[in-house]
């Protein structure tokens, strides 16, 4: 038995549930059979993870310059807290 | 797991014991709360919205909400990551209330295809050589920036599912939206910054 054959546009709107491993083992056997044959879908399917990689270190990189905690806001959050506190 | 899962694990007995103690109204065990989750969470709020002022603003929110609905806390997560929720709400709510900006539309950063299925311009390949962010500044503000260029719709799913790593369905009822325009927005935020990052990885940007 052949894999069907998946163009372009089919791999792209699948790539998702392809790296989340959720497509079923044929359809993963004709994604893995066009990509074996396509070097376009083979580059987008690495920048697609590259951007979703880049993305992560980017903004965790960010968080980590940016988590010290100004010590008036912590400051302020205590005492919004006192105030709204009952009693 | 999400990103507030892999905070080092506070011992079960001194959670159990902060929660008694925030029960009971000890300004203290407040003050610890604080002290142990502030950075993180303004982290989280700065990536989601942006603005100094409004990340301290939704923070400062999101604590106070939390304090009058510790009694309500049933311990079955752990206090980081309920906080965690609450923060990422809090923006949420922020963003909604927020006039709007004039956004790009995100169609025309999706790839396009020939009727048979073929890509339209596929464009050349990215160099291999893409300095890490952790290390390059440039690289940083440059993906933050193409990030906060998306359409809010498509860049609050993009935060909270590959950024915050909450699941689809977290996302989904954070956002009031199904599970399954979750990851259509997602498949399609990720294309959309992977062609606003293209030409700087291609050597095409000027």
């Amino acid at each position: 038995m052949t894999a069907r054959k998946l163009s372009c546009r089919e791999l792209i709107e699948f790539l998702a549930e392809y790296l989340d491993d959720e497509l079923a083992p044929e359809e993963r056997a004709e994604f893995e059979t066009h990509l074996s044959v396509c070097p376009y879908c083979v580059d987008y399917l690495a920048t697609y993870r590259k951007t979703i990689h880049l993305g992560k270190q980017a903004l965790a990189a960010e968080a980590e310059i940016l988590e010290e905690v100004p010590a008036e806001l912590v400051g302020a959050i205590l005492a919004a807290r006192s105030r709204s506190a009952p009693g | 797991m999400s990103r507030a899962d892999r905070e080092p694990e506070p011992k079960p007995q001194d959670e159990q014991s902060l929660l008694l103690r925030l029960r009971a109204g000890d300004q203290a065990a407040f003050a610890e709360l604080v002290q142990a989750n502030a950075g993180r969470l303004l982290a989280v709020a700065r990536r989601m919205l942006r603005s100094e002022d409004d990340a301290r603003d939704a923070l400062q929110d999101a604590f106070l909400q939390a304090f009058r609905a510790i009694g309500r806390f049933e311990g079955g997560a752990r206090l980081s990551t309920w906080l965690h929720r609450i923060v990422i709400n809090t923006c949420l709510m922020k963003l909604r209330t927020r006039g709007r900006k004039p956004e790009e539309s995100i169609e025309v950063l999706l790839p396009k295809f020939y009727s048979d299925g073929h890509r339209i311009d596929p464009g050349p390949p990215w160099r291999t050589e893409i300095p890490d962010p952790v290390e390059s500044r440039e690289v940083r503000t440059l993906v933050r920036a193409s990030i906060d260029r998306l359409p809010e719709i498509y860049r609050s799913v993009l935060l909270l599912r590959d950024i915050e790593e909450l699941s689809t369905e977290e996302t989904a009822l954070l956002l009031d939206i199904k599970a399954n325009t979750v990851k259509v927005r997602l498949h399609r935020a990720r294309q959309a910054l992977r062609a606003l990052l293209g030409p700087h990885f291609t050597g095409e940007a000027a």
